[in-house]
């Protein structure tokens, strides 16, 4: 589904990440992890082009994403994303968040969209936060109604970039738990996360990147329960 | 106390002098209007070129970049030109030189114009500082969506680069509203100019002079009280 072949990115002089070659098939939950400064942000964001590649290539259902002649804004429309700060539109209403990007699309009618809106909150277990505005809601709220504004243009794959790690703790829980069962409906996830209990437990396939580059990768029992690299297991010691 | 009504009664009454006056105000609102709608225009365009330039660094390839580049430099060219010549000198340019076959009535057209070129550069620094103080992550947001950089701009940042460029706006208007006082050196009969005229057939200055600053305090007074009441509507949705 997305083929990633040698794939860099420099800011300036500094080499954040150094040739990437990964696939991500469809239906998979791929969870990366690493320290910081690892390029595992950097790497999430370069998949739906937030960042340029210097250099490499990355194809997403067949289309080169990086020829500069390529459609971008209609491949990341089937790209949801979801960040670490929710990035929520804080002057338009819960409801207006969710349908913009259909309705500007000319994908769907404001009604169909606002139909939808409402069927993903209450998927989200918000349905009656519609006409809230952002800042009223909690950090784990706000993040679960970005989760539903990225699915509103039915991506066919969904990106996480740290989606926990600026909330309070009590509030992860809520979050991860519609994230899990957006995989249990077989959606494909690619997830930067520093949850292990998540990556262990929802994703079929763990990466482990250091200094710019995937430096060991398996299923979650054999990656969690007998680490080749000495830096990961380095890692693990510390987070685990 | 005699002089007084004298004075009134010779400035105002008198073959009905109060019409240049009156004629003046609705003049100077129409300039200042009419001004302020074209500055704004060409301002928020000015500034999302520049914007858009700016947040392309470190990706200089194609022919997108090259054109925006052009349009960068006529930009700045715009900027430099218009905020670093009087805008009396730009009326009288426009006047005399660019519209020399223009007819008279078309003078109210041309200082409109040559006042909103001169107002849409302050204004497009002004946007731009407005565009630049939304967080990147609303763009992202935006652009992860789907939306092109136009789309993002209109819908996701400019709406709220408004409220917080308000006063600035407001401050931008005032000026405008009394830099139009210099319309007279071009024939217009404008506020200014009407109370120059009415000096001119009763030799006294004080009367004329001295009404038209209350007209142009009480202008003023009345377009900061508006702007107050806008801003404290757009404001509504952050005590929300």
């Amino acid at each position: 589904m997305i083929d990633v072949k040698n794939l860099t990115k420099s800011f300036g002089g500094h080499k954040v990440l150094a040739g990437i070659n990964e696939h991500i098939f469809k239906g998979e939950k791929v969870a990366v992890i690493g320290p910081s400064g690892s390029g595992k942000s950097t790497f999430l964001r370069c998949l739906n082009l937030l960042e340029r590649p210097t250099g490499g290539t990355i194809t997403f259902e067949g289309v080169d994403i990086t020829d500069p002649k390529t459609d971008i804004n209609r491949l990341r429309s089937r790209m949801g994303m979801v960040f670490q700060q929710f990035n929520l539109f804080p002057h338009l209403s819960v409801l207006e968040n969710i349908r913009l990007a259909p309705v500007k699309l000319k994908r769907m009618d404001k009604d169909q969209a606002g139909e939808k809106a409402l069927e993903l909150l209450r998927r989200v277990g918000l349905p009656d936060k519609a006409d809230a505005y952002p800042k009223q809601l909690s950090g784990g709220q706000q993040q679960r109604i970005a989760i539903a504004r990225a699915l509103a243009m039915n991506p066919d794959v969904m990106l996480f970039d740290e989606p926990t790690s600026a909330l309070d703790p009590e509030m992860v829980g809520e979050v991860l738990e519609i994230m899990k069962e957006l995989a249990q409906e077989g959606m494909t996830m690619v997830v930067v996360t520093h949850e292990m209990g998540f990556a262990r437990s929802v994703a079929t396939r763990v990466l482990f990147m250091d200094q710019g580059d995937i430096a060991e990768q398996g299923k979650p029992e054999d990656f969690f329960g007998s680490p080749q690299n000495p830096r990961l297991r380095e890692f693990l010691s510390k987070v685990l | 106390m005699e002089w007084l009504m004298d004075q009134l009664v010779q400035t105002f009454v008198t073959d009905d002098r109060w019409r240049y006056f009156a004629r003046g105000v609705a003049t100077t609102l129409e300039v200042t209007c009419l001004a302020l709608v074209l500055g704004t225009i060409i301002g928020v365009l000015v500034a999302v070129v520049r914007s858009a330039h700016d947040s392309q660094r470190g990706n200089k390839k194609g022919l997108g970049h090259a054109v925006l580049g052009v349009l960068d430099w006529v930009c700045k060219l715009y900027l430099t030109v218009i905020r670093g010549t009087p805008s009396t000198v730009q009326l009288l340019i426009m006047w005399f030189i660019v519209f020399q076959w223009a007819r008279d009535n078309m003078m109210l057209w041309v200082a409109s114009l040559s006042f909103g070129i001169n107002s849409g550069a302050y204004v497009a620094e002004i946007v731009r500082s407005g565009i630049m103080s939304i967080d990147l992550g609303q763009t992202e947001a935006g652009r992860s969506l789907g939306l092109n950089y136009v789309q993002t701009m209109r819908y996701i940042v400019i709406p709220q680069a408004i409220k917080n460029i308000l006063p600035a706006l407001g401050n931008e208007l005032i000026t405008l509203l009394k830099e139009t006082s210099v319309c007279g050196f071009i024939g217009l009969a404008d506020l200014t100019k009407g109370a120059m005229i009415v000096q001119s057939r009763t030799y006294a200055p004080y009367m004329p002079y001295i009404s038209i600053a209350v007209i142009y305090l009480v202008l003023v007074l009345a377009l900061t009280g508006l702007l107050n009441l806008l801003e404290r509507r757009l404001r509504a949705s952050d005590r929300r």
